[in-house]
């Protein structure tokens, strides 16, 4: 076909192409720009300007996005020849990226002052890494979802590095690019096997010859299956599941609190948009194959997450291993195998992003110019001092160990439910999740007795120097952990929906 | 034939020259030896006609990449003896795990699953007036138009971060404006002043009036 | 077609083939006569203070990379450049949104003063 283009002498047509499907992603790259030449012409003491430019564009996309879905189209749409798709889910995913990034950066507003890290490159970085994530989400060719998850990782790999005094954050970063350009390299070659044997680059084109060969053959050939790992490895790597999850807590520990709140927050709901559109969109006719795989990684996380996490005294570091154990959990709503369990996963992943939000920013209030206030120790007697955010942290590591009635409680539930529901046998997969998530209480409880039951080990009464918004907005956060707990209703009827085949 | 020769020498070439990246003792030497990986790897790529191809690798990682590695060896001036230390240790897992992963190569490549080759003639297309070259063209700009664009995202974002990670800005250095130099008016840097001549002492030339010298002279 | 790559070919034996040859020769014939203190190192009389690699500066890396990413650009000229009769009005247009990204890159770093040496 390319053959037949190049001989022929007339003009090559101009591809019909819907620009406004991908207007989000049109106004994120021209607000990018904007506000990275706007920040050259303000001076260091007006540099909120660049900061609230920034919180603009996130507030004014994500309300377009859910004016788009209430009163325009949730239909699914393609555009850029195939590689451009736009559904309700990835409208769904973009809504919770954009908001909880909103969060992000106002939690760090304050932080980065102190650190003398206010810098306007910071949010344009920030902005970049949610760009790419918008490309990832509403990617619709391996091609276009690879390229997102580099203009990710190249903004998280400088986020990282971006406290450039100190060697903790470079170390962490050189870590992090080394892992992470591995993780990209495998998952480039699962893809181009894949692209090898079935010939498509087109997700949707890769499931429909996939379904074909599924209907033909019993066993998918090796060829594929041997793809099929290397994505896996890849997947796995920047999801940070076991025995890909090294890089971790070196990360969390070591970037500034500021950017682990940024990767531990959004980038899992992009992660989990690339497992959707990987494995369940493009590869979901092997998905008895890929299920085995991801029942030894979720179980692997599961264990060494919650065990070693117990023997943390830096909160970032055991929050790391949480996030790990976490990760096990969400992955068994894709072992489930059925729109039920995607739908749980959904919901674990959005929740959970909203509840590690409100945990690192409550490690940012309580840290200060010169202390960071990320070891267990500085929370003994929190109570004493500030009993309000003694009792948000309350809440937030409640619902991280998944005490009903928060709503991580309702997350793990919902997620074995539809493990169980999918009846493959894989009951024992839940006992064995729900003894591992019982094992990790233990240290999310710890924290809590560290707070109401200890004495404080210094005498520090230095106030929380926070601004109001930092305050409402955090107050807010937390309760809302208890509030979706109460109400999960609308929250979970919106991810069920998303995954309902359209009729 | 004479093409199958070719493909074979130079495929020797690159082989050796890869294995001497990872054993030559000197660092400069390794480097110079990718450099002769990469464009024996464009000339064996020619080979197979994918001209553009050809031509990026030998502009782009050999003009440019070399000469970024080049700078990051001079820069880091490492000194290798101590990472060479376990060389010898871990040789057997190295060759094992080479071992594997070509096993599984070959395994997948001879499963003969790979459909491109049956798809597209291109590879043996030898009709007068095609071009690898207008080919990709004819598809980058138009077909591939988000992911192109996409690409300029990533060098754009490459630039900045490079920009943020490196950049010092030292306020101590002095230097020149040729811009201000250019601007500069004349007033800018003669001022004349209107004062009253004043009486001069005839034996030193001093301007300084007399009741001060004989002050000083007491 | 690949017939148009033989003067190329050509070119690598000769200039290959020359410049082994010609050390070949000048190792053959040139008179050896090594004794220690022709082959120790000479500065200036003194043993040799330090490694002759000198560390550069950290500068340089940033110009490095400033190059790569465009020559990159180039690189993704020359398809277009070739086509570009064909590609008509569409072409242009998504070859200058491309530029258009990569000047606002341009204009960051001049305002920054990257490409200034201090």
């Amino acid at each position: 076909m390319i053959h037949a283009l190049v001989t022929a002498q007339s003009v090559i047509a101009a591809p019909a192409n819907d620009y406004g499907l991908a207007l989000p992603e049109i106004i994120m790259l021209s607000a990018i720009c904007a506000i990275l030449i706007i920040d050259l012409f303000v001076s260091q003491n007006k540099r909120i300007i660049t900061y609230l430019l920034t919180q603009a564009t996130l507030i004014g996309l994500a309300i377009y996005t859910i004016h788009y879905i209430l009163h325009i189209s949730t239909a699914t749409e393609y555009t850029f020849n195939d590689s451009f798709i736009r559904d309700f889910k990835g409208d769904v995913l973009k809504i919770a990226i954009y908001i909880i990034c909103f969060l992000v950066f106002l939690y760090s507003k304050d932080y980065l002052r102190e650190r003398r890290l206010f810098k306007g490159e910071y949010f344009v970085i920030g902005l970049f890494g949610v760009l790419g994530m918008m490309i990832m989400v509403s990617a619709a060719s391996m091609l276009i979802l690879y390229l997102g998850l580099e203009v990710m990782s190249l903004s998280l790999y400088a986020m990282v590095a971006f406290n450039r005094k100190s060697s903790v954050a470079s170390e962490a970063a050189m870590k992090y690019f080394v892992l992470g350009a591995i993780a990209s390299g495998m998952l480039l070659y699962g893809i181009s096997i894949i692209y090898g044997v079935t010939g498509h680059i087109g997700i949707g084109e890769i499931s429909s010859y996939l379904g074909e060969l599924a209907k033909s053959k019993t066993t998918m050939p090796l060829s594929l299956v041997f793809g099929l790992v290397f994505i896996l490895i890849g997947i796995a790597f920047k999801l940070g599941a076991v025995p890909f999850h090294m890089w971790v807590p070196d990360i969390y520990h070591g970037a500034p609190t500021s950017v682990t709140l940024y990767i531990g927050t959004i980038t899992k709901i992009a992660a989990f948009a690339m497992v959707v559109r990987l494995l369940v969109d493009g590869l979901g006719p092997m998905h008895k194959e890929w299920t085995q795989i991801l029942v030894v990684l979720s179980l692997l996380s599961l264990a060494v997450g919650n065990i070693v996490a117990i023997a943390q005294t830096n909160i970032k570091r055991m929050l790391a291993y949480s996030t790990i154990s976490h990760i096990g959990f969400l992955l068994l709503g894709f072992i489930a195998a059925n729109e039920n369990g995607y739908s749980a996963s959904m919901f674990y992943v959005i929740t959970y992003a909203i509840i590690a939000a409100a945990a690192f920013g409550l490690i940012i209030l309580f840290s200060r110019k010169g202390f960071e206030s990320d070891n267990l120790n500085d929370f003994k007697g929190l109570n004493e001092r500030h009993p309000w955010y003694a009792f948000m942290m309350l809440i937030v590591m409640f619902s991280l160990a998944g005490v009903p009635p928060t709503v991580g409680f309702f997350a793990k539930l919902h997620v074995l439910q539809a493990l169980i529901k999918a009846d493959i046998g894989l009951t024992w997969l839940a006992i064995v999740a729900v003894s591992f998530a019982i094992i990790g209480a233990f240290y999310y409880i710890r924290v809590i007795k560290l707070m109401y039951f200890d004495k404080p080990v210094t005498e520090d009464n230095t106030p929380i120097t926070a601004g109001a918004d930092m305050h409402i907005v955090l107050s807010v956060n937390c309760l809302l952990a208890l509030g979706l707990g109460l109400f999960p209703g609308a929250l979970i009827y919106l991810c069920s929906l998303v995954f309902t085949p359209a009729v | 034939m004479f093409t199958q020769i070719l493909f074979y020498g130079y495929a020797a070439i690159l082989l050796i020259s890869a294995i001497l990246v990872v054993s030559a003792r000197n660092t400069i030497h390794s480097a110079l030896f990718l450099v002769l990986a990469f464009f024996t790897c464009a000339v064996i790529w020619i080979l197979l006609r994918a001209e553009f191809l050809a031509i990026v690798l030998v502009l782009v990682y050999v003009g440019a990449v070399m000469v970024l590695f080049l700078f990051v060896v001079m820069m880091l001036n490492v000194n290798l003896e101590p990472l060479r230390e376990g060389f010898v240790r871990n040789l057997p897992v190295g060759i094992l795990v080479a071992l594997i992963v070509a096993a599984e190569m070959f395994l997948v490549l001879s499963t003969k699953g790979f459909k491109l080759a049956e798809q597209s003639e291109l590879a043996l297309v030898d009709a007068t007036g095609y071009s690898n070259t207008k080919a990709i063209g004819a598809v980058l700009y138009t077909d591939y138009l988000y992911a192109f664009e996409i690409a300029a995202v990533v060098l754009v974002l490459a630039m900045v971060t490079a920009i943020v990670l490196t950049m010092k800005k030292s306020v101590n250095t002095k230097r020149q404006n040729p811009g201000h130099q250019v601007r500069v008016k004349r007033k800018d840097r003669i001022r004349l002043i209107k004062m009253d001549s004043e009486p001069v002492n005839r034996k030193t030339g001093d301007t300084k009036s007399d009741d001060a010298e004989k002050g000083d002279v007491k | 077609m690949l017939e148009n790559y033989l003067p190329v070919l050509i070119f690598l034996v000769v200039g290959v083939g020359l410049g082994v040859g010609l050390m070949f020769v000048g190792f053959v014939i040139s008179p050896k006569k090594p004794d220690s203190e022709k082959l120790s190192t000479y500065e200036c009389g003194f043993e040799a203070f330090e490694d002759s690699r000198v560390t550069f500066n950290i500068r340089y890396y940033l110009v490095a990379i400033l190059f790569i990413l465009f020559d990159l650009e180039i690189a993704f000229m020359f398809p277009w450049a070739v086509v570009m009769g064909k590609l008509g009005w569409f072409g242009l247009i998504s070859m200058t949104i491309f530029l258009g990204i990569l000047v606002i890159g341009f204009i960051y770093e001049w305002k920054k003063g990257a490409l200034e040496w201090e």
